[in-house]
């Protein structure tokens, strides 16, 4: 699979790195300043707060991972990035711009944790489904090749006629990949891609991300509650905690890339890991003590 | 849905298969090789019936033996394939308007939430209305005709297609709507291209309990005032205490009913093949 994607990666669009670019450094792609989001509460005129101050910055080109406990609020942080809700406080541009015209704009490409395919359509057809009805100008046939390159990319080129019931999980989720990238979009939001798959299919898609990562050089922004995965791949991991989610700290990962196997052996990714570990430890905590919804953000670190 | 673990990627691709392009020929012959224990049972109960009767010497306007409603199936072939001609026409008629009717009603209730949070709950009020009880109401206003028997199948018939079909329409997974919105598509356009296809094999569940709803329909719609049918054959041939006849309409009526439903189901497999089915070892 990774020879036939290496060869591929010419045709498609591939960005010159980010880093080269000067200019790009001063600006960030995802900014997001304030954020908080309420939720209102069934059968009652309460409204419970989600998200409280998040702050977050992301480089062009740059890979962070948000992680913390399950139902902190990542998916909702997520969906706030990519434009799917509206938060009640605060302020996110993507590419300069607000989420929805970025979304618009085809900016932003989408993964979830469920592939999401559409099972009567076959694996060539679920790729260049998004394009389609996001852009109706473009040709059929331009569409379809376009496709097909992407399943090059994620090596499913042999799958294209198979529908998603005779597709394994990690080739389902290739196949959602593909979908987000025939977009061609400058920024991959990632929901748990992975947090389906069993453990030596994730590792393997775990690399196989970063591929196409330092490949394509798309802003990766990757939701996920495994430690290793966020260490392994992102540049930056925010920690998140619970009552009410807030990004608890933003830790910089001391690895360059490219990354491999022998990278899990280094004592700087022990390192980083453990650390990883303390701060998701201390927040689940602090979170718990802090007890009461709605409290004001920021209160349970300090208590200690 | 992704309940499968997936180790083995490439191991996998060839796992699962299904075979909607038989012949219909061949198709009934397996059909029969599948079935050979329903068809034992059948000739076992038949033998058993024409038994007791001759050993009990039932008469035969009480309980008729399988025989004695062979014989009047073979006698009255004509007037009763006339009568069979006539009740599946109502019963074809009465399904496409179900159909249409459950459908319309779905994708109203669907597209339209306000609407359709007001309209839910009198469809199913509407539903709680024993729809027999209209039969004798529909004669009256429309005459002896197909017309009330169109009419009463369709308040009998509509009900399963509209649930099921809403059902498929809302049990679309939120994460799709998202994708689809976040590349600025409208409730119509996610309607159309996801909602519809992602509703289709509810819809033909609930077309398989619409078209036996509508052989009822038919019958029913017959007994309350008509001319020909075999409903109306039924009814005439108990008044004149002639049950081999009753028997022999019977019978034609519950073939009728079975070949439609696996014509419905026939269509099923052809137009939503996508959906994996356990073919063998489920009963
Ligand atoms: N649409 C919604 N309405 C009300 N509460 C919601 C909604 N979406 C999410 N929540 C709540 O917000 C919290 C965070 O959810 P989510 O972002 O999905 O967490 P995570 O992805 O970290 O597991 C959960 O407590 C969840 O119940
Ligand atoms: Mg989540």
């Amino acid at each position: 699979m990774t020879s036939e994607a290496t060869t591929a990666a010419a045709v498609i669009g591939e960005r010159p790195g980010a880093e080269t670019a000067s200019a790009a450094v001063v600006r960030p792609h995802i900014h997001a300043v304030g954020i908080a989001v309420e939720f209102p509460v069934r059968r009652s005129h309460r409204r419970v707060r989600v998200l409280s101050n998040i702050n977050l910055s992301v480089p062009k080109g740059g890979f962070v991972s948000l992680i913390g406990p399950s139902g902190c609020g990542k998916s909702t942080l997520l969906q706030v990035l990519a434009g799917l809700i509206t938060p009640s406080e605060g302020e996110v541009q993507v590419a300069g711009m607000h989420p929805v015209q970025a979304s618009a704009r085809r900016l932003i490409g989408l993964v979830f944790q469920d592939a999401t395919l559409l099972p009567w359509k076959n694996a060539l057809d679920n790729v260049s489904f998004l394009l389609d009805v996001a852009d109706k100008s473009r040709p059929r046939r331009e569409v379809r090749d376009r496709a097909r390159e992407m399943l090059r990319l994620v090596g499913l080129e042999h799958a294209a006629e198979l529908r998603p019931a005779q597709l394994s999980g990690g080739m389902r989720q290739r196949v959602a990949i593909a979908r987000a990238l025939a977009l061609d979009p400058e920024v991959l939001m990632m929901d748990e891609p992975f947090g389906a798959l069993d453990a030596i299919t994730r590792e393997e898609m775990t690399a196989f991300l970063l591929e196409i990562w330092e490949r394509t050089g798309k802003t990766i922004v990757l939701v996920t509650h495994s430690i290793d995965e966020a260490v392994f791949l992102s540049r930056e991991v925010h920690v998140m905690a619970t009552n009410p989610a807030r990004i608890i700290e933003t830790m910089a990962v001391p690895l360059g890339y490219p990354r491999n196997e022998d990278t899990y052996a280094e004592p700087a990714f022990a390192h980083a890991e453990l650390r990883l570990r303390r701060l998701l430890k201390e927040g689940h905590r602090t979170g718990h003590r802090q007890g009461k919804p709605g409290r004001a953000d920021g209160a349970g670190k300090a208590e200690r | 849905m992704s309940g499968q673990a997936a180790t083995d990627e490439a191991g996998n691709a060839a796992g699962v298969s299904e075979g909607p392009g038989r012949s219909l020929s061949a198709g009934l012959a397996s059909a029969a090789a599948d079935n050979w224990p329903t068809l034992a049972l059948l000739a076992a109960v038949l033998v058993a019936w024409e038994a007791l009767i001759r050993l009990l010497q039932v008469s035969a306007f009480v309980v008729p033996a399988p025989s004695a409603v062979f014989r009047t199936l073979a006698a009255k072939q004509t007037q009763l394939l006339d009568a069979a001609w006539i009740t599946g026409g109502e019963v074809l008629l009465g399904f496409f308007f179900s159909a249409i009717t459950g459908i319309a009603v779905a994708l109203v209730i669907a597209r339209f939430d306000r609407f359709g949070r007001a309209l839910y709950p009198l469809v199913v009020l509407f539903q709680t209305v024993p729809k027999v009880a209209l039969a004798p109401i529909f004669i009256l206003w429309f005459g002896y005709d197909l017309a009330p028997k169109i009419m009463l199948i369709v308040v009998i018939a509509f009900f399963p297609v509209a649930l099921d079909m809403l059902a498929g329409l809302q049990s679309i997974d939120p994460s799709l709507v998202a994708l689809m919105r976040s590349v600025g598509a409208g409730r119509t356009e996610i309607l159309r291209r996801v909602q519809i296809p992602h509703s289709l094999p509810h819809l033909m569940s609930g077309l398989k309990i619409a078209i036996t709803f509508s052989v009822i329909g038919a019958v029913v719609g017959e007994f309350a005032g008509a001319s020909a049918g075999l409903g109306y054959m039924i009814q005439f041939a108990s008044t004149q205490l002639d049950t081999p006849l009753v028997f022999a309409a019977l019978l034609e009526v519950s073939v009728l009913g079975v070949v439609f439903f696996y014509v419905v189901e026939l269509a099923e497999r052809r137009f939503v093949s996508w959906v994996p089915r356990y073919e063998r070892g489920h009963r």
